[in-house]
């Protein structure tokens, strides 16, 4: 039982002399495992939205130039002079 | 709908919506190989935009007085819901931003885009890199711990060393002798008014220049035939799909990295050891370590700001001194010499950082 006592208090002695070694860091982030969980998961959604908007503009784009092309062809078509 | 119809009728009714859209649509835009370097303009903008959004939110919290700085910085990332994202959002978007700017001014020297009749883009771009590094230095010091002090006190220092208009500069920015609170005042009122109006009206006059003359077009492209492109709307989507992944790209790196907060400054402490500057003045910390004490009788590390100096306003002004680029003539010589920049400002900052 002194035994038990003794090392206890020789732990409580190591436990506070690097308590006061140590410098205190600020948490610069969430630290509970759950906030940390809910942050990533939004990360990965947010990823999947920007792909998935990306992917919209791209469409959008080939659509645009697509529209294009065939405008341009059909002014050079115009152009072409008619034999009567 | 009928909202739409409703609010597009109300402002036809007032505006000539055709004429904008005419007018974006005969903006063209120079098609060719190097036409990637075009889009790095449009993501310094995006992320100033950004920082201008994150900045006014952080200001809402944020206390400049000596006593309180540090602590409101802890509340914000500590209590306030998401700051601790808005603060990283700011911090990497400012890294982000100044990297991107550097790209920028790197590929128009190489490209040379500065030759006439486009001197005035060059010289609003360099100063725009010169306000966004002050304002990096500014941001920083907000902060109020030991790095940050000792940063600005090294930062300022050798500002000082500077002849003639040196002291001057030192104690305008110190706002006394030595860097102290009212040090923090200046630099905040720097850092949320007089560097956004200076950064607006510089953004403003580079892109009205930037329409004025065109996009610029490299020499070896000038006797090729090229395509053009309407910048609205095929560009603009393209510029949308960029920031899009840049925003990711910020997002992602404020969640994984967001950056730390050291201890309260105090000015009676000794600097912190193995202090470094931000990375982009690494390549400067790492000349200024080149140099011994005393050269020639003279102070080693005033001669290495004023070398430095010269070396800045030579960079500043290679449109004026590249006259075979203005004449639309090959110039090997001012290639060579941007590389030299480039390659030295490169290997100074990685030997700075792992060193």
């Amino acid at each position: 039982m002194i035994r038990k006592f003794m090392l206890m208090i020789f732990f409580v002695i190591i436990e506070t002399t690097t308590a006061f070694a140590n410098q205190i860091s600020i948490e610069v982030f969430p630290s509970t495992p759950y906030d940390r969980y809910i942050i990533y998961e939004m990360l990965a959604l947010f990823w999947a939205g920007i792909i998935g908007l990306v992917i919209i503009i791209r469409m959008k784009l080939k659509e645009i130039e697509r529209i294009q092309r065939m405008e341009s062809t059909e002014k050079e078509e115009k152009k072409i002079p008619l034999l009567d | 709908m009928r909202m739409k119809a409703a609010w597009q009728n109300w402002l036809e009714e007032r505006y000539n919506i055709d004429e904008f859209k005419t007018f974006a649509a005969s903006k063209l835009v120079p098609s060719h190989r190097y036409e990637i370097w075009y889009f790095t303009g449009g993501i310094v903008l995006f992320l100033f935009i950004m920082q201008f959004i994150t900045g006014a939110a952080l200001a809402l919290y944020y206390i400049p007085h000596t006593e309180y700085a540090h602590k409101s910085i802890i509340e914000i990332v500590t209590k306030l819901h998401a700051g601790w994202f808005f603060r990283s959002l700011h911090y990497w978007g400012a890294q982000l931003a100044i990297a991107v700017l550097f790209i920028h001014v790197f590929s128009a020297l190489l490209l040379k885009s500065y030759r006439k009749p486009r001197e005035l883009i060059w010289i609003s771009g360099c100063k725009l890199l010169g306000i966004s590094i002050f304002f990096g230095l500014s941001g920083y010091f907000l902060l109020w711990d030991e790095r940050a002090f000792a940063a600005v006190r090294v930062a300022t220092g050798g500002a000082g060393d500077l002849p003639l208009i040196g002291g001057f500069i030192k104690t305008f920015l110190r706002g006394g002798i030595d860097v102290t609170g009212e040090t923090l005042t200046r630099f905040y009122a720097f850092h949320v008014s007089i560097l956004p109006l200076v950064t607006i009206f510089l953004i403003v006059m580079h892109l009205f220049l930037v329409h004025y003359h065109g996009m610029g077009l490299p020499r070896s492209e000038e006797n090729r035939k090229h395509g053009e492109t309407p910048f609205f709307p095929n560009i603009f989507y393209k510029d949308l799909m960029i920031w899009l992944v840049v925003l990711g790209i910020v997002v992602t790196m404020a969640t994984l990295l967001p950056p730390e907060i050291g201890k309260q400054a105090d000015p009676l402490a000794p600097a912190p050891e193995n202090i470094k500057p931000e990375w982009y003045f690494l390549f400067l910390f790492q000349t200024l370590k080149l140099f011994p004490g005393t050269m020639l009788g003279f102070n080693g590390e005033t001669i290495a700001i004023i070398l430095v100096s010269f070396g800045v306003l030579f960079f500043f002004l290679i449109p004026f001194f590249d006259r075979k680029s203005s004449r639309g003539e090959k110039s090997p010589l001012f290639t060579g010499i941007g590389l030299a920049y480039m390659v030295y400002f490169i290997v100074m900052t990685i030997i700075g950082f792992f060193s």
